[in-house]
């Protein structure tokens, strides 16, 4: 009965044992069975997260690949469109974040050194073909002033009506050319080829309007109150200026309309208005001849178009260089305004009228372009002619003014006139007489002659004034007068010729015309033939002749 | 940059004064013609190159030949414009005194003369 127990005790204990085991074993596995589960979901999340950030890096790749595209494809052509046209504007990276700041700056500066070559280069290329052109547009130029010096020798020699004409014609097709090559040259940066002397501004105006075909549509008005003149350097720049100005207005209205330009003197300066009735200019295209005329930016001669638009730019580098200035403005009448305005200070001069006289095709001021009884102009204002010169704050002392010689300082009352200047009233007696080969005559109708005559009138000038045609008496007392001067210059020189001794001797040949000379002869006739004469009152001139011609016939 | 020495270039070409015409409308101004212009012309609408040549004649008749220099410019151009100035009515030209109606030499002679004589017998 014992064995049985110990058995059973024996199996329940090892039954026990394995029960505890296995409990063991199972809380175990349980455990580890929980763990793994955590696990997994831990990796589960990972590579979630892995997936996801796959999916951002790919979305990334795209964009960057995008925006390299991007740039080859768009902004790189973009940033050569604007440097052939300024006006076209280079585009941005597409998105803002998608590249690193790094990337960014460092694109931005390949693209900004791009550009920068590019510039150079083309600059180089340009200033390189500026310099060829300006070599053979200064030969060109050369040979056609030579040519303007032998066609106007020839108009001088030949008269025959048929060549004079085609001489002409060829002048001004000269003048046409001459006027092209300059521009041309002058855009290319080379001076304008040639020194003037100073210049009537009228005449620079007139000058620059005969280089242009259609130039009898222009009208010039002179206003200028003083003789100005532009200094040697700045005649030829200013004249292409207008040149160019003027070629605008006529190029841009109908072959109808005139173009009417105005001379008028300010403060400060004298302006040039020219004023057409054509199209007119759009705000973007006056914006852009604005700029070119500043002369500001550096003229290519790939800005200029083709074909190549090159006024503009020529007054653009002129007014740079030479300190006047040009304005454009909507006209009144409907077109385009130009105004150039030449200040007085550097640029300006008043000119002696006899020594450098005005040509006769300028217009002349509307005073001095009337005639005689023209006294106001003499007195005009010094002061305002000092202030065109100097500034407005200069002190206007006459004698800062040397060139200034008005023909001679002429009261403006006559009575003082007369009596300050009598000699050359008695100058001006034989020319009044109506001796054609007056030596004292200027070029231009000079006002002294006038002046003198209408201050200095003896009463026999003038009748001789209103009908240039000498009328007897006139000759009488002219060839009596010289006569005497004949006769009492050989009497003084000691020439004996028989004639003995002349009358009481006279001043001078001409100023014999005045009534000593005709006082002594009256006499004389009184005495020898007094009967014939009907009267000594109104004309006793008219009989000296008769008198005279009938004693020389029979010979004493 | 040196400018050459100064140019006495002309700034003003001839062809301005006729617009480039060379053929005056009559053909018998010689250079010799006298040119005589009215007291006071009506200078109103006149170029100013024809007004310049009326006041040239103001103090009394020229030579065409004269008148061009006047005016500096060539014979043939002022021609034109006398021309025009005579069709216009402006302008009086007298034609010069040809060689055969001159008085002759020995009849000025004699006025010579007779002048001395006139002298000397006072």
């Amino acid at each position: 009965m014992t064995e049985t127990p110990v058995a059973l005790i024996v199996f329940l204990t090892a039954g026990t044992v394995a029960a505890v085991v296995l409990a063991l074993l199972f809380v175990l596995a349980r455990k580890d069975l929980s763990r793994l589960r955590r696990h997994s979901g831990a990796v589960e999340t990972q590579l979630h997260g892995a997936t996801r950030q796959n999916a951002d890096l790919g979305a990334r790749l795209r964009a960057v690949e995008e925006e390299f595209r991007h740039l080859a494809q768009n902004r790189i052509p973009d940033l050569a469109t604007s440097l052939r046209h300024r006006n076209v504007p280079v585009r941005g990276p597409l998105g803002s974040g998608t590249l690193t700041p790094e990337i960014d700056r460092s694109i931005s500066a390949v693209l900004g050194q791009v550009s920068e070559e590019v510039v150079k280069e083309r600059q180089r290329v340009d200033f390189a073909a500026q310099a060829a052109m300006r070599g053979s547009t200064t030969t060109i130029q050369a040979l056609l002033y030579q040519l303007q010096s032998l066609l106007q020798r020839m108009q001088e020699k030949y008269e025959d009506p048929l060549v004079a004409e085609d001489l002409l014609s060829a002048d001004f097709l000269n003048e046409q050319a001459l006027r092209r090559i300059q521009s041309t040259a002058v855009v290319c940066g080379a001076w304008p080829g040639l020194t003037r002397e100073n210049s009537h501004l009228a005449d620079i105006v007139v000058g620059a309007m005969s280089r242009l075909s259609g130039y009898e549509r222009v009208q010039v008005t002179n206003q200028l109150r003083d003789p100005v003149g532009v200094v040697a350097r700045a005649v030829e720049p200013v004249a292409i200026t207008l040149t160019e100005l003027i070629a605008n207005a006529l190029h841009y209205s109908h072959p109808d309309l005139p173009v009417v330009v105005t001379i008028q003197q300010g403060n400060r300066g004298v302006s040039v208005i020219i004023d057409d009735a054509g199209v007119g200019m759009h705000s973007d295209e006056l914006e852009r001849a604005r700029r070119m005329i500043s002369g500001e930016e550096t003229v290519l001669m790939t800005d200029l178009g083709d074909p190549p638009r090159i006024g503009f730019a020529a007054i653009g580098q002129l007014v740079q260089q030479y300190g006047f200035s040009t304005h454009l403005e909507a006209s009144p009448y409907g077109g385009v305004r130009a105004i150039v305005h030449v200040p007085g200070e550097p640029l300006l001069t008043l000119l002696d009228e006899e020594e450098k006289p005005m040509s006769a095709m300028a217009p002349a001021p509307p005073e001095r372009a009337s005639l005689p009884g023209r006294g106001g102009t003499d007195g005009l204002p010094l002061t305002a002619a000092s202030a065109l010169l100097d500034g407005p704050d200069a002190d206007a002392v006459p004698d800062e003014l040397p060139r200034r010689r008005r023909r001679r300082p002429v009261p403006s009352d006559s009575g003082t006139a007369d009596a300050a200047t009598p000699e050359r009233t008695g100058r001006t007696g034989p020319e009044d007489g109506g001796s054609p080969t007056s030596a004292s005559r200027s070029g231009s109708p000079s006002p002294s002659v006038s002046t003198s005559r209408s201050t200095g009138t003896t009463p026999d000038a003038a009748p001789s004034r209103s009908a240039p045609p000498t009328s007897p008496e006139e000759s009488a007392d002219i060839w009596a007068a010289f006569q005497q001067g004949t006769a009492s210059g050989r009497a003084a020189a000691g020439i004996e010729d028989g004639l003995g001794a002349g009358p009481a001797p006279v001043s001078g040949l001409g100023s014999g015309r005045g009534s000593s000379a005709a006082g002594s002869d009256d006499s004389r006739t009184r005495e020898t033939g007094g009967g014939e004469a009907p009267g000594d009152g109104a004309s006793p001139d008219a009989e000296h002749i008769e008198h005279r011609t009938s004693e020389g016939n029979p010979p004493a | 940059m040196t400018p050459p020495p100064r140019d006495h270039r002309r700034l003003v070409p001839a062809y301005l004064a006729t617009t480039g015409r060379g053929r005056p409308s009559r053909n018998t101004l010689d250079r010799l013609t006298v040119l005589l212009a009215p007291a006071d012309p009506a200078t109103r609408d006149l170029r100013p190159e024809q007004r310049r040549l009326l006041q040239l004649l103001q103090p009394g008749p020229l030579s065409l030949a004269e008148t061009a220099a006047h005016l500096r410019l060539p014979l043939s151009v002022v021609r034109v414009m006398v021309a025009d100035l005579v069709d216009a009515g402006l302008l009086a030209a007298r034609a010069p005194v040809p060689d055969a109606e001159l008085p002759e030499r020995q009849i000025l002679e004699k006025v010579l003369d007779g002048l001395r004589t006139l002298k000397s017998s006072r």
